[in-house]
């Protein structure tokens, strides 16, 4: 089966190549042979699985305290089972569907999509054991999980920019070409007022040595080639893009806008924490030093106007 | 989900129902569930209701099966003069559990008990221990001054069940065993319940709350490691009289005392009734007192009476006399036994005015002596059909969480370990870990986590592992200490040698306050240290009597030359050379 996925994959990826230039055929038809992992808590993507639970709580506080923000006291959206519950939200470079199901049953409607063709089987495979998604005959209406084979540029093209609430692309920004213009993508696609959230690896040392050395060499815990020290992005980087974005992405109020929490991992428990949002963002290596989160809002006045 | 969002919760409920019923292989039908709990005991009740206290009942479909008939334990009803025999104590830490799930107020708490001192002494040097619930750190509760509260395990079910009453979302199907437990094989791979009734579950997560013989365990091919103590436990509601007026009125002292056959245990109810525990190694020995019992009660009532107070080659001969009885077929009799008990007495030289005289005649009348608070009351009767006996056993499985084939499993409460019963702590562990796992299942969907996947359970077996290892051990070790007769261990132990750190661990464990177990945020290693913590504050109550000549001189050589420093910040040994 992992040879049919992977020819599958071949002709697809370079297909898709052509007209996406963030897409980088090596890295995908990588992760294509992977595909089967993605679900196996203990194997290759276990740090995905255990990062899950924090990348949540990080879109669930900035959505919820910009809506506090905006003045929601409407009773619509107190009486909402979580802050994400009905909002359009799409997962960019989703890989078996980690964070995608996780939205969902948080009751955003999530679109998956990866340039992968076997992620996004796998991804559409495990959903469906999955009562929460299922979709079922006796169902009167769709579940609010779908999954596409499809690259962030070529769906930009297909629907227009300005068509997501929350738009999340995690762990992606280290394994694609042109980063500027993947961002440049992602960004389009959220409405205005509506939230990017991004996590990646910085450019340091320390996640050098974490990273690659630890993890892929020491450990052997993450197959190695799965990173490319190149391709980090650093924090500094991410902000300053935005900050200089064309379409002014950020309003003015710049620092309340965005943001940056680094993900720190407990080895002896297994677990991530948020880093505080006091740990600075430029000084505390240490903290944003590796595995962060990355968060900014779109001016709610849309820049046409 | 999808299609039900913006549906108000009741119309969700139902509407769910409905949908969630699906074909399933050779045209039967399965109900997908997120949570089956197996097991209506005391940790499964607890859970469920945990559970329906939380926020995350609203968006789970919570399902608990048991085996036995739950109407009968909550339509369970005692006069207030008598009481089940199955009692637990409760610790602060427990209790204010129960408390915050809104269960406790459904306990009837007018059966219940506190403890405020516990007197634990050894069968054959006579070393005491005493437990003082003034040493309990205080946290500013409004608990007041008790180390744990006894409480009939039938009155905290009848309390889950009633609370569980005011949350109808949960299902609760009682007369139905789970007949098999199954992988679904055709999709992820999911645990399907076969019931006896023919119904077949699908759950996201299947707990194990279903005993020491756990078939959830089974199914996850959880391997668990443990031996029986050749041990059964009698256990008894023992009618006697109030407690001197001289003493404060209220009975609240429990009493244990550690015999070569095992620690014999009189835990207050009322002023003037009490719960037995009696572990008795061999188990022959057990039935043949529990079969005497039921000719003629009033022999285990001296029985227990003599074992708190004789000397171990005297109740040697009495178990020779109560086995000897038993094999021949004969029942004992009352009379002679009591004349028996009392020549015993007369020849150890304990004067028959004394609280160690157990035929005293006299009671509480006249003057206490001045030992009296440091034996239990004599026992008039035994509540009759209460005296019942079970094997004990030491296990513990190899992990709480099913994996690969397993997964979506999870254990809590007596399937998951089983102890000596000495420092009253197996169910006091199950609950801790209900409110551990309830927890890390209401993380979990707040996150939109799948509660049946290992990385949301994985802080649940982290916490709980370590935390009941260390009281298993404790325990395991201090049985197997008091078990002996062998002098130098004897010794050892009267001077709190062998079993100083031991004890450390059980006694935090049996005063363990408000929030000492639990707290997701607390790894183990600080939950290990801060039972350490929490010790030092009771160091004061750590006392010795040694009382032979011999033992003492030992102990205070011990205590400087040994020890010395060591001892000095646990606790003070005191030497008594006049009894
Ligand atoms: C003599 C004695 C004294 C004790 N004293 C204390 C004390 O002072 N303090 C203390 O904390 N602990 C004490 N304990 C321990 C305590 O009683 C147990 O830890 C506790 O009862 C365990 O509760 P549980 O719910 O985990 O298991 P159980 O009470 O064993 O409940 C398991 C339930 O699962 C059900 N079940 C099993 N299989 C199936 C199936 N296939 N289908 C459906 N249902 C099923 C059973 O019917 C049962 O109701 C004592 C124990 C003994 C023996
Ligand atoms: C490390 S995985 C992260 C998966 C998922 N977001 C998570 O965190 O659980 C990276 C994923 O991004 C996908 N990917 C890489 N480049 C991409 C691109 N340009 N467009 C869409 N997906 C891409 C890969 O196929 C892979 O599934």
């Amino acid at each position: 089966m992992q040879s049919i996925l992977r020819n599958y994959i071949r002709r697809h990826a370079t297909a898709a190549t052509r007209q996406n230039s963030s897409v980088n055929a090596s890295e995908i038809s990588f992760f294509s042979k992977l595909s089967s992992q993605w679900w196996d808590e203990h194997g290759e993507f276990a740090f995905l699985h255990r990062m899950n639970p924090i990348r949540m709580q990080f879109i669930h506080e900035k959505v919820r305290e910009m809506d506090w923000e905006d003045g929601a006291t409407s009773e619509e959206k107190i009486s909402r089972r979580s802050a994400l519950d009905g909002l359009k939200v799409l997962d960019i470079g989703c890989g078996g569907g980690l964070l995608s199901e996780s939205l969902a049953r948080q009751g955003a409607r999530t679109l998956g999509i990866d340039a992968s063709e076997a992620n996004i089987a796998i991804a559409t495979l495990h959903s469906q054991a999955d009562p929460n998604f299922r979709v079922s005959s006796a169902s009167p209406s769709p579940s609010n999980l779908s999954y596409r084979q499809i690259s962030a540029e070529s769906l930009l093209a297909e629907s227009g920019p300005e068509q997501y609430d929350v738009v999340c692309s995690m762990e992606v920004l280290e394994h694609v070409d042109n980063p500027a213009d993947f961002l440049n993508s992602c960004a389009q696609l959220v409405k205005p007022g509506g939230h990017l959230f991004l996590s990646t690896i910085a450019r340091t040392p320390l996640a050098y040595f974490l990273t690659i050395f630890t993890a892929e060499t020491l450990l052997r815990k993450v197959t190695p080639g799965t990173h490319t020290y190149s391709k980090f992005v650093n924090p500094g980087e991410l902000v300053e893009y935005f900050q200089n974005y064309p379409t002014s992405l950020t309003s003015k109020a710049t620092t309340t806008e965005a943001e940056v929490r680094g993900m720190i991992y407990a080895p002896l428990r297994a677990k991530w924490h948020l880093a505080s949002r006091t740990a600075s963002l430029w000084g505390g290596d240490l903290v944003n030093g590796c595995n962060y989160l990355f968060w900014v809002r779109k001016p709610n006045v849309s820049p046409s106007q | 989900m999808a299609s039900t969002r913006h549906v108000p919760f009741r119309l969700l409920k139902a509407g769910r129902h409905a949908l969630r019923t699906r074909q399933y292989s050779s045209a039967r039908v399965s109900d997908d569930c997120d949570i089956v709990i197996v097991g209506g005991g005391p940790a499964g009740l607890a859970l469920a209701s945990a559970l329906g206290s939380s926020a995350a009942s609203n968006r789970l479909r919570i399902v608990l099966v048991e085996g036995g008939d739950l109407s009968k334990v909550h339509g369970w009803s005692l006069d207030s003069d008598v009481y089940s025999n199955r009692v637990s104590s409760l610790t602060n830490a427990s209790q204010s559990f129960l408390r915050d799930i809104g269960a406790w107020s459904h306990v009837e708490e007018s059966r219940t008990c506190p403890m405020e001192d516990m007197e634990v002494w050894d069968g054959v040097s006579d070393a005491r221990i005493s437990f003082h619930a003034s040493d309990v750190p205080t946290t500013g509760s409004t608990e007041g001054q008790q180390m744990a509260r006894l409480t009939e395990n039938l009155n905290l079910q009848r309390g889950l069940l009633r609370h569980l009453k005011t949350h109808p979302e949960i299902e609760l199907i009682d007369k139905t065993k789970v007949e098999s437990i199954i992988r679904d094989e055709e999709e992820g791979q999911w645990p399907l319940v076969k019931l006896a009734n023919d119904r077949i579950l699908r759950t996201r997560l299947l707990i194990g709350a279903d005993g020491f013989n756990s078939p959830v365990r089974s199914y996850a091919r959880i391997p668990s490691y443990g031996w029986s103590y050749n041990t059964q436990a009698i256990v008894a509601t023992m009618f006697h009289s109030p407690p001197s007026l001289y003493q404060n009125s209220l009975h609240t002292t429990a009493y244990q005392r550690f015999l070569p056959t095992g620690p014999i245990a009189f835990l207050p109810l009322s002023p003037t009734a009490s719960s037995l525990v009696w572990s008795i190694n061999p188990p022959e020995l057990a039935q043949a007192l529990v079969a005497s019992a039921s000719q003629n009660p009033s022999v285990l009532a001296s029985m227990i009476n003599a074992a708190f107070r004789l000397p171990t080659v005297s109740l040697k001969y009495l178990y020779d006399v109560v086995m000897d009885a038993r094999t021949k077929g004969v029942a004992i009799d009352g009379e002679a036994i009591t004349k028996e008990i009392r020549w015993r007495e007369e020849s150890h030289g304990i004067d028959g005015n004394s609280t160690y005289a157990s035929s005293s005649t006299q009671l509480s009348q006249g003057m206490p002596s001045l030992d009296a608070a440091s034996l239990p009351p004599l026992v008039t009767s035994i509540q009759p059909g209460t005296v019942a006996s079970f094997p004990l056993k030491y296990n513990h499985a190899e992990t709480y969480l099913g994996e690969g084939l397993g997964a979506r499993t999870v254990l809590v409460g007596d399937a998951a370990h089983t102890v000596h019963p000495l420092a009253g702590q197996g169910l006091n562990q199950g609950l801790a870990d209900v409110e551990c796992l309830s927890k890390c299942i209401a993380e979990a969907v707040a996150n939109g986590g799948d509660v049946g996947s290992y990385t949301a359970l994985l802080p649940y077996a982290q916490e709980r592992y370590i935390a009941n290892h260390t009281i298993m051990s404790a325990v395991d070790k201090l049985h197997k200490l008091y078990s002996t007769e062998f002098e130098p261990v004897v010794w050892a132990r009267s001077v709190g040698l062998e079993v100083l750190n031991e004890l450390d661990v059980v006694k935090s464990a049996i005063m363990a306050t408000a929030g000492a177990h639990s707290s997701k945020t607390t790894n183990s290693a600080d939950a290990a240290a801060g039972i350490n913590n929490g010790w030092s504050v009771v160091a004061k109550g750590f006392e010795s009597y040694a009382s032979t000549v011999k033992a003492a001189r030992m102990a205070s050589q011990g205590a400087v030359g040994l020890i010395g420093g060591g001892l000095e910040g646990i606790g003070r040994i005191i030497t008594n050379l006049s009894k």
